[in-house]
């Protein structure tokens, strides 16, 4: 019996990806507090604020003793780790609450800006991806490639200045910043708020996967599964929308699981430019401000998500296309002759 | 078929550097002087781009504080093609255990998203000028390119002319100098191209966000950095000229990077 459940391959995988998750995080987590501790700046104020000022020496180095900062790095490591097991991050110097808190109020809006700008720039990059493919160095194809290559090259946050600058301040017909007007928070007021955020999101990244999701399809139409389905009787279209997109589907599919944290560390500089209250502005008034606990904790969780989206992305990859499995296990076992 | 070289990026991208470079000729007015009777006024005869709020030219500010940008993107560049080589290739070419270990670490920094890490290492390295966030920069940036480096270095270790050259007895580093660093070159030409660009993005995105480099060193990024105010004074020229000077240096880089990255696939499509 345990034989048979030991042998189990999908079992053993599992175990595998999951044991690659917890250590991956583990060492993050390592990173992450130990950047934060050789940072300048004394974390006494953390959790004392700007009342160490007023405390004496004695008083501080006492702080100092309870709180265990005379203690080995690694000792404050172990002790920071045991908190934050149970869910105690420490407070927000800067905020003076809970981190906790403080994510949980900005979390909301960074995952309706990153979520609308995701499933916008994935419908729109591949929409666009067939089209060039479908028009391949024709005009229309090289117009939209050499607009795609300017977009993609515009730094997100001056295209976020221009916008502004065009919509909010010469037009007046946008607000500038916030994610709700003053004591407003309709719908159709967060909407307002939304456009000029969400178009830099999504002009920021669309063109980058665009251009992927064309040339994977532009490989795909020299497989010579086309000349078959097209000696069929099949239409070039027919054969691009139901043949070639299938082959080009895992590809768009793992773009997608590694664009997740992209697209929301993307809306990171934008929410900054904007005055947009989710988790972005925080991790950058946290560094600004040197409000090291929230800084942590923000980054632990972007990490984290980056790590998980990576390991979906290899098992979409592998449930999909069963060769990738295979190609990978052989890569690995690759004979190395050097 | 080869792809046609980007005549024009190249022009405008050596025209830009050597103005750059050549500031001391292309300036009209003292960079840093700080004309207070001239605060914010708009583009005109004297003031060719317009002054800021503290009354600079930017006109001179523009080539002066190019020169700034351009080195961080090169220096940071070299810092991280460097490190990337060394590892894609240590890493290619070790035992699998020391490969495994060095690609997963890659991996996890890679995981840090690449804003937090550039700040939180400049925290580190204290107050930012042009050398230190240069380092940084370049210190967040290898991990992708050292990725490339090493599937290369494996997939040419694997290729029988290089089998050939150890069987006739060549050495570890006669295989790496004479087969393996050839073969490597247009790859890592292509990625530091592109890495400049990428360096030159960050300065400037950390500088505007007053992360980066403070307002008294120019760059176009900490010109950038007074834009939210230049929004309120309607002062647009603090806003579009240095920003289309960057968009410009980054497209024209860009382009010149997509042409060395080889040429296309042109075999004929079979849809049509």
């Amino acid at each position: 019996m345990w034989r048979k459940f030991l042998r189990n391959r999908h079992l053993i995988k599992m175990v595998n990806n999951i044991g690659k998750f917890l250590i991956s995080v583990f060492v993050l987590s390592v990173l992450v507090f130990t950047l934060s501790r050789l940072a300048p700046g004394d974390p006494l104020y953390a959790y004392y604020g700007e009342r160490v000022e007023k405390m004496s020496v004695e008083e501080q180095d006492q702080a100092r003793e309870r709180l265990g900062l005379h203690a080995p790095l690694f000792t404050q490591y172990v002790r920071w780790l045991q908190r934050a097991v149970h869910g105690d991050f420490g407070i927000s110097y800067q905020y003076k609450t809970d981190v906790k808190e403080v994510i949980a109020a900005g979390i909301g809006n960074t995952l309706l800006l990153g979520g609308l700008g995701f499933v916008l720039i994935f419908a729109l990059a591949l929409f666009l991806g067939l089209f060039c493919a479908w028009r391949e160095d024709r005009l229309a194809d090289r117009i939209v490639c050499r607009i795609g290559t300017v977009t993609s090259c515009i730094p997100e946050f001056w295209l976020s200045l221009l916008l502004l600058l065009i919509f909010s301040v010469w037009l007046d017909w946008l607000p500038s910043s916030g994610a709700y007007a003053a004591g407003g928070g309709s719908l159709s007021d967060r909407a307002v708020h939304l456009i000029l955020p969400l178009s830099v999101v999504v002009l920021g990244h669309l063109w980058y996967y665009a251009f992927q999701v064309r040339n994977r399809l532009l490989e795909e139409v020299r497989a010579d599964y086309v000349l078959l389905a097209r000696m069929k009787g099949l239409s070039g279209r027919q054969v691009l929308y139901r043949h070639c997109l299938r082959g080009a589907l895992p590809s768009y599919l793992s773009m997608m699981a590694i664009a997740l944290p992209h697209i929301l560390g993307g809306t990171y500089v934008v929410e900054t430019v904007f005055s947009y209250p989710g988790i972005g502005k925080l991790a950058y008034e946290s560094a600004r401000y040197q409000d090291y606990n929230l800084l942590m904790v923000v980054s632990l969780l972007t990490g984290t998500l980056v790590i998980l989206c990576n390991l979906t992305a290899q098992l979409v990859n592998e449930r999909i296309d069963p060769r990738m499995g295979v190609r990978s296990a052989s890569a690995g076992g690759e004979v190395r002759r050097l | 078929m080869k792809k046609k070289f980007p005549v024009i990026s190249m022009l405008i991208l050596t025209i830009i550097v050597f103005l750059c470079l050549a500031c001391g000729l292309t300036m009209t007015k003292d960079p840093l002087y700080m004309d207070l009777a001239h605060c914010n006024e708009a583009p005109g005869k004297e003031f060719l781009f317009g002054t800021d709020e503290m009354g600079r030219d930017v006109f001179s500010m523009i080539w002066y504080g190019g020169r700034i940008s351009l080195t961080v993107g090169f220096l940071a560049t070299l810092i991280s093609t460097m490190l990337a080589v060394l590892i894609g290739s240590v890493s290619g070419c070790a035992s699998a255990r020391i490969d495994g270990v060095l690609m997963r670490l890659t991996e996890l920094i890679l995981s840090v998203p690449g804003l937090l890490l550039t700040v939180s290492l400049q925290v580190v390295f204290g107050r930012a000028d042009v050398y230190s966030l240069s380092v940084v920069i370049g210190l967040t940036g290898w991990m992708g390119m050292a990725k490339v480096v090493r599937t290369e270095v494996v997939q040419l270790g694997n290729t029988d002319y290089v089998l050939a050259a150890k069987c006739l007895g060549g050495r570890f580093f006669h295989v790496l100098f004479r087969h393996l660093a050839p073969n490597l070159f247009p790859s890592v030409l292509f990625m530091a191209v592109m890495h400049v660009r990428n360096a030159i993005v960050a300065e400037a995105a950390l500088s505007f966000m007053g992360l980066g480099l403070s307002v008294e060193v120019v760059s176009w990024g900490s010109m950038l950095s007074l834009a939210e105010r230049a929004l309120f004074s309607r002062a647009w020229w603090m806003i579009v000229i240095p920003g289309i000077f960057l968009t410009g240096t980054l497209l024209c880089l860009t382009n010149l990077g997509e042409y060395m990255r080889g040429s296309a696939n042109k075999r004929h499509s079979n849809l049509g």
